[in-house]
């Protein structure tokens, strides 16, 4: 597996630019593997969409945009319906469960999976704000390309200070969804 | 060199010219350059250097000329509409023989056009947006990591020469992040010497800097000396990567952005068996047009490849010179070239041309 691709789409003020750096930067920095981080800008942000791609590499990263990614992320209905149907063939869809009805149909070989993160941001973490990390504790545990190790240690260097224990608990939480799976459904969403 | 840093190609080219001595900094808003600003008006402070948000375009490479003029080492940014603002000052700059860092992230024109990104700016850098026989230095990098390393060459060249420098960025440069190492701080920034520089003349001799010379004799002789200069730094400061050229038969053209496209389409051509290779200016200005010609020699057509409808392309034909077809693909308004889209171009080419591959 040469080239990955993530896609992590929602809304401005969600974090997922955030998120996108802090991935980019456990696998490019701690990890010495190539990488490029690009996210939206201009028109395509306008109406307050918004949205960070990595793509992890071992060799040179020639062209820098994100075409097929093999992870979406979505945390909003709008993030569904314009960037999960991109998703590569035998890809992985990674969609908060109270947005995800807006899914488009996917190839059957896409593997879809709901995960609370905003109500897990909310309700046990008390801070709908970190959502974004408890999704890419969920994502680095899903797909195994980034350890975890790198990206908390990266983490922990991006995140606002007197809010890193709040991050690395969201950041938990997120790994222990991919662990347990029990809110998972592999089928394809028609 | 210093630990890799993940940073945006903005924050990396601001950063690489505070390393490389950098103390002032005049520029205005625009996107998607105002990273740079941005980062400068926060470092430059820090480094006992000064950071100006100009009133306009035109006042921030105004400002440009009088640091300069004073020996600062210093530099401004913009983008496309912009940069056309600042043409008459750059002007100035050439004539009077001021060194300086330009960078312009270009966007898409013509007019207000777009902020996504787009290489159609390379008619104004590199053959003179201003008015005069004049030439800027203008280096086109295709990673962050050569946008670093190219801030440190500008500014050598720039204080050699005594002339303006640009890097040529675009959007996605500008805007992507990549881990990104800095060389060591610019030791000998210091031990430049600036003899002209009009630093309070005491009681030595009185330093005029302008680009004023009414009588035709002295304005002729001051343009051969520009002239010479630029002779110069065609022998000796022109930059380029040859990609895949030894057995190469078709030869792509591109720089910045689109030339790093290019390498996955020169993977893709050669796994289905298409001797393709490239060449990639990195100086724009000077063009490696010796090269190039030399290529025509040896391959059956050359592709250039812009984010454009076409000016690249214009520099390859003056150097190949009807010796073989040279072709072109672009894309415009902010879209990028797609490998697929290249690799389809080029075997139009070879069906059209009746070349072979």
């Amino acid at each position: 597996m040469s080239k990955f691709e993530y896609r992590l789409a929602g809304s401005g003020g969600q974090g997922l630019i955030l998120a996108g750096i802090i991935l980019a930067e456990a696998a490019g920095v701690h990890e010495g593997a190539y990488v490029v981080q690009t996210q939206s800008y201009g028109p395509e942000s306008r109406g307050g969409a918004s949205r960070a791609e990595v793509i992890v590499s071992d060799q040179t990263i020639d062209y820098p945009k994100v075409t097929r990614p093999d992870v979406v992320l979505c945390l909003t209905a709008e993030a569904c319906r314009r960037y999960a149907g991109d998703v590569a063939s035998g890809g992985l869809v990674v969609v908060d469960e109270e947005v995800g009805k807006a899914l488009p149909s996917l190839e059957e070989s896409v593997k879809v999976i709901r995960l609370p993160f905003l109500r897990t941001a909310r309700e046990e973490l008390g801070r709908e704000i970190v959502a974004n990390i408890v999704a890419l504790g969920a994502i680095v545990g899903l797909t195994d390309r980034v350890s975890p190790e790198a990206v908390e240690k990266a983490l922990l260097g991006r995140v606002p200070k007197g809010t890193t224990e709040l991050n690395q608990r969201a950041f938990a939480h997120g790994l222990q969804m991919a662990r347990g799976g029990d809110c998972c459904e592999s089928a394809p969403v028609t | 060199m210093s630990q890799p840093i993940l940073m945006k190609g903005n924050e990396a080219i601001a950063e690489a010219a505070i390393r490389a001595g950098c103390r002032f900094f005049a520029g205005y808003p625009i996107t998607p350059q105002n990273e740079i600003p941005e980062y400068m008006s926060r470092r430059l402070p820090e480094v006992g250097g000064a950071f100006v948000q100009a009133e306009s375009e035109v006042a921030a490479i105004n400002m440009l000329y009088g640091a300069a003029g004073a020996g600062a080492r210093c530099m401004t940014s913009s983008s496309s509409p912009g940069i056309s603002l600042k043409q008459e000052g750059i002007s100035y700059m050439a004539g009077s023989e001021l060194p300086g860092l330009i960078v312009n992230i270009v966007r898409g024109g013509p007019g207000l056009g777009t902020i996504q990104p787009a290489q159609s700016d390379y008619f104004q850098a590199t053959k003179g947006g201003g008015h005069g026989d004049y030439r800027l230095v203008v280096y086109g990098p295709d990673t962050l990591q050569e946008a670093v390393d190219m801030v440190f060459e500008a500014f050598r060249v720039s204080d050699a020469y005594r002339n303006p420098v640009m890097i040529l960025g675009d959007g996605v440069l500008g805007q992507m992040m990549e881990p990104v190492r800095f060389p060591p701080e610019d030791a000998d920034v210091h031990k430049v010497e600036k003899p002209w520089a009009t630093t309070g003349a005491g009681d030595g001799d009185t330093r005029l800097i302008c680009s004023i010379h009414l009588e035709a004799e002295e304005l002729n002789a001051h343009n051969m000396h520009l002239h010479e200069k630029y002779q110069a730094i065609k022998e000796n400061e022109t930059l380029y990567e040859e990609v895949e050229m030894e057995d190469a038969q078709l030869c792509l053209v591109a720089y910045g952005t689109t030339s790093r496209i290019c390498r996955a389409v020169i993977e893709q051509c050669r796994s289905e068996g298409m001797k393709v290779g490239m060449i990639r200016p990195i100086t724009l200005w000077p063009f490696p047009d010796k090269p190039i010609s030399e290529a025509a020699k040896k391959v059956d057509a050359f592709l250039a490849v812009e984010m454009s409808l076409g000016q690249m392309v214009e520099d390859v034909r003056l150097a190949v010179n009807g010796r073989v077809p040279v072709g072109f693909f672009g894309r415009t308004g902010g879209l990028i070239p797609t490998p697929d889209e290249i690799v389809a171009a080029l075997k139009r080419l070879v069906e059209e041309e009746g070349v072979t591959s």
